[in-house]
């Protein structure tokens, strides 16, 4: 049954698909630090408003993950901010984060020479983001 | 006259010691603009083209753009073309610094080197005056030692030198500008040595070439600066040099491992990568003239076997050919190889893949320990390295076999040596392989210098570094490991990069900035009202150009393969099982650049492109 995206309860199924991912801790190992996912509001596909995202991640474990307010969203070491189309688009695989990141498609806060030595792991969290069974705001009946 | 040159070009001929100044007429540089195309056209009109490369009629060319001196971001580059010695084709060696602004300033918009000093020299262009001095007691010095000593009494005079490889006719020999910029491809430093010419200075007091339109400039320049501000690519190469494509890279197949046998060694990226640059040894970041990003390294390393004093630092391609290339996982060592290679006047792309060839004929016992004169070359053995590249400098014991690159030597060592060399038209590779992006596997196959990721913008359309769908037909993100839909790619990254040399804009600024930025700023300078399907039409006559050039010299279809080494997959890595498929990447390409069955540019397409003599000449 797919969950609707960007939902607390995706989120819990997010955090639990990189927990069940057999290769995500060993991966994950040297990554320390909160993630902040900025989604652009687009009224013609079903997002009024901005969503924020607060992810937590710590050598391989993953802490708190929740759907949170703009705030606690800008007090994370890094912060991803692009239009819900750019989102959904590196969900389905169809644009790599990093591209999308320089050329401008998706925007990032943060310490660029950390995400570069890691580069593995943001691929790792993408990829397991691909594989949770979602329900796209613009897929709603 | 077309706004943005100074108007005129300098001709010396070293053998009789004369100068003159000679000019191109405004219709001939709105077709050809500048830099290495106007210098194939050039060198198509007025010289011998099957000259020997080391010969005095081979001309040496050193040529700006007209955006060069303009202020505007990453127009400080200048390229340097020839005959190259080490492939027998064109070459073209585009190099940022400080030498293009300054010639501008000088009043000149290239130099047009002719002939062969009896002696040694230095030719100088100071304040208006041109010289030829004696450079007898500098002949024998490394780069850096004989450029401090031209600068030592004016430090804002701008040289160009080579060093001991140059002198001694290495056709992998570079030429420096001021110590921490370098034409390092194709052996232009051999054929500066064959001159006898040491150095080139520059001071200019001309001033500004004046712009078309200033207002129109300003404008497009308040957009390249917020653009530049704008993209992470520009923050990413300012805060790790072009070296933060070394993690990047190893995921995604690009980067070379063991003499391009092997992949997926990421802890031996990341032990040479640009973050560990950055947190070890970079005391700051150095910008080429009037470039905001200031992607350059300076480097230092105070303890172990390698130190180094402050200076300039390697960039990806020297990290990944001393690095990942020779299982060399110390930082220290690659800066150490760079230093050497600067000081020595080599490219360090050729001399690290000449290095590459003979470790792994080492290991199978074709090239020994007495043929190294005592040297252990197992992978990794960067003390060796380092021996072996000054014995390559200086034409020492094996060092002469490898001074002329890796597809000379190995030809001399014979048997099966070739095929562990990676290499088109005579030209090693660059630090990207083909099996992880196949588009610049085709690149590589139709660059006209040789195996080179600089013709063209393949690295940044392929690779995702930039995305242009205004300019011409492109997806938002391409598969590397693919070949379908490539060719097109190639061809149109082909078209609007190759202006990069002929404009002289440094390619990180291109690929920061938006198309249209670029042309604005380009119309602002020269007037020419260039639309995108102009640029791109002056793209497709400057790659048909040179493509004649290298078919009069017996280049054809051939010749555009990739080697054995490329077609054969990976085990590992981001780019495992996977080769191009040349048939289809060649049969598309063929037919959109208006290819023949020889590989001859099609006598409609040369006709259309305004090529008429060179079709005279081909079709004759
Ligand atoms: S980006 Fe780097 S190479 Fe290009 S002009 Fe700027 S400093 Fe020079």
């Amino acid at each position: 049954m797919p969950i609707k995206a960007m939902t607390q309860e995706w989120m819990d199924a997010y955090k639990a698909a990189i927990q069940a991912d057999p290769d995500y801790r060993n991966i994950a190992k040297d990554w320390e630090g909160s993630v902040a996912l900025v989604v652009n509001p687009d009224p013609s596909k079903n997002v009024p408003e901005p969503i924020y995202l607060f992810m937590d991640y710590w050598h391989g474990d993953v802490g708190e993950f929740v759907v949170c307010d703009k705030a606690k969203a800008e007090s994370a070491r890094f912060v991803m901010t692009g239009d819900y189309a750019r989102w959904k688009q590196v969900a389905f695989k169809e644009l790599d984060a990093t591209k999308a990141l320089l050329q401008g498609k998706l925007k990032m806060k943060g310490d660029l020479p950390y995400v570069v030595r890691n580069i593995k792991t943001v691929n790792k969290v993408i990829d397991i983001l691909g594989k949770v069974d979602t329900l796209w705001p613009d897929d709603h009946k | 006259m077309a706004g943005g040159y100074a108007g005129k070009f300098l001709r010396v001929d070293l053998s009789k010691g004369s100068w003159d100044d000679f000019t191109i007429a405004d219709d001939v540089l709105r077709q050809y603009i500048g830099g290495s195309c106007l210098a194939a056209k050039l060198f198509l009109e007025r010289y011998p083209i099957e000259a020997d490369p080391l010969s005095p009629e081979n001309p040496l060319m050193i040529m700006t753009g007209p955006m060069v001196g303009s202020g505007f971001p990453g127009t400080s580059r200048f390229s340097v073309c020839a005959k190259s010695p080490q492939t027998g084709i064109w070459a073209e060696s585009a190099c940022g610094g400080t030498f293009g602004p300054e010639l501008k300033r000088a009043g000149y918009d290239g130099i047009v080197i002719e002939g062969r000093s009896e002696k040694p020299v230095v030719l100088s262009i100071i304040d208006s005056k041109i010289a030829l001095s004696d450079a007898s007691s500098l002949w024998g010095k490394d780069i850096y030692e004989a450029t401090d000593e031209l600068k030592a009494a004016d430090r804002s005079i701008k040289a160009l030198v080579i060093g001991p490889a140059g002198e001694n006719l290495a056709r992998i020999a570079a030429i420096g500008n001021d110590k921490g910029h370098f034409s390092g491809r194709a052996g232009l430093g051999a054929v500066m040595g064959s001159k006898n010419l040491k150095a080139v200075l520059v001071k200019g007091n001309a001033g500004k070439a004046p712009k078309a339109d200033d207002d129109a400039f300003k404008t497009a320049m308040k957009a390249a600066m917020q653009e530049i501000k704008e993209s992470a690519l520009a923050e990413g190469l300012h805060m790790m040099g072009s070296d933060a494509n070394m993690d990047l890279g190893m995921v995604t197949g690009d980067v070379p491992v063991k003499n391009w046998t092997s992949g997926g060694e990421f802890d031996l990226a990341n032990s040479l990568s640009g973050p560990t640059m950055r947190e070890k040894y970079l005391t700051k970041a150095h910008a080429c003239t009037n470039c905001p990003i200031a992607c350059k390294r300076v480097v230092k390393v105070e303890d172990g076997p390698y130190t180094a004093e402050e200076g300039p630092g390697p960039e990806y391609e020297t990290c990944a050919v001393f690095g990942t290339m020779l299982m060399n996982p110390d930082l220290t060592a690659v800066i150490k190889a760079n230093e050497l290679c600067n000081r020595y006047g080599m490219d360090t792309i050729s001399c690290g893949s000449a290095v590459a060839l003979a470790m792994e004929l080492f290991e199978k016992g074709t090239v020994t320990k007495e043929q190294l004169d005592g040297l252990d070359l197992s992978w990794g053995r960067m003390d060796s390295v380092l021996e072996l590249v000054k014995k390559m400098a200086y034409r020492q014991g094996f060092g002469d076999i490898l001074a002329d690159g890796a597809v000379h030597a190995a030809r001399r060592i014979g048997g099966d040596a070739i095929d562990a060399v990676v290499h088109v038209k005579g030209l090693e590779a660059p630090m990207h392989d083909p099996r992880g992006f196949h588009g610049m596997g085709l690149a590589y196959m139709m660059s006209n210098r040789g195996a080179c990721h600089l013709q063209h913008f393949v690295l940044a359309t392929e690779q995702g570094m930039a995305s242009w769908p205004q300019l011409f037909d492109m997806k938002d993100d391409y598969q590397g490991t693919t070949s379908e839909g490539k060719a097109a790619l190639v061809y149109n990254s082909e078209n609007y990069g190759i202006l990069a040399n002929s404009l002289a804009i440094c390619h990180y600024v291109a690929y920061s900035i938006k198309p249209e930025t670029l042309r604005d700023a380009f119309n602002a300078v020269t007037g020419f009202g260039f639309t995108f399907t102009d640029l791109l039409s002056t793209g497709m006559r400057d790659w048909t150009l040179k493509r004649g050039f290298n078919n009069l010299l017996g280049i054809s279809k051939k010749d555009d393969i990739l080697p054995k080494r490329i077609m054969t997959a990976l085990d590992t890595g981001g780019a495992a099982g996977s080769v191009p498929d040349v048939d289809l990447l060649l049969k598309e390409y063929y037919e959109l650049r208006g290819l023949d069955e020889r590989g001859f540019p099609k006598a409609e397409i040369l006709a259309v492109l305004g090529l008429d003599d060179l079709k005279a000449r081909l079709y004759q």
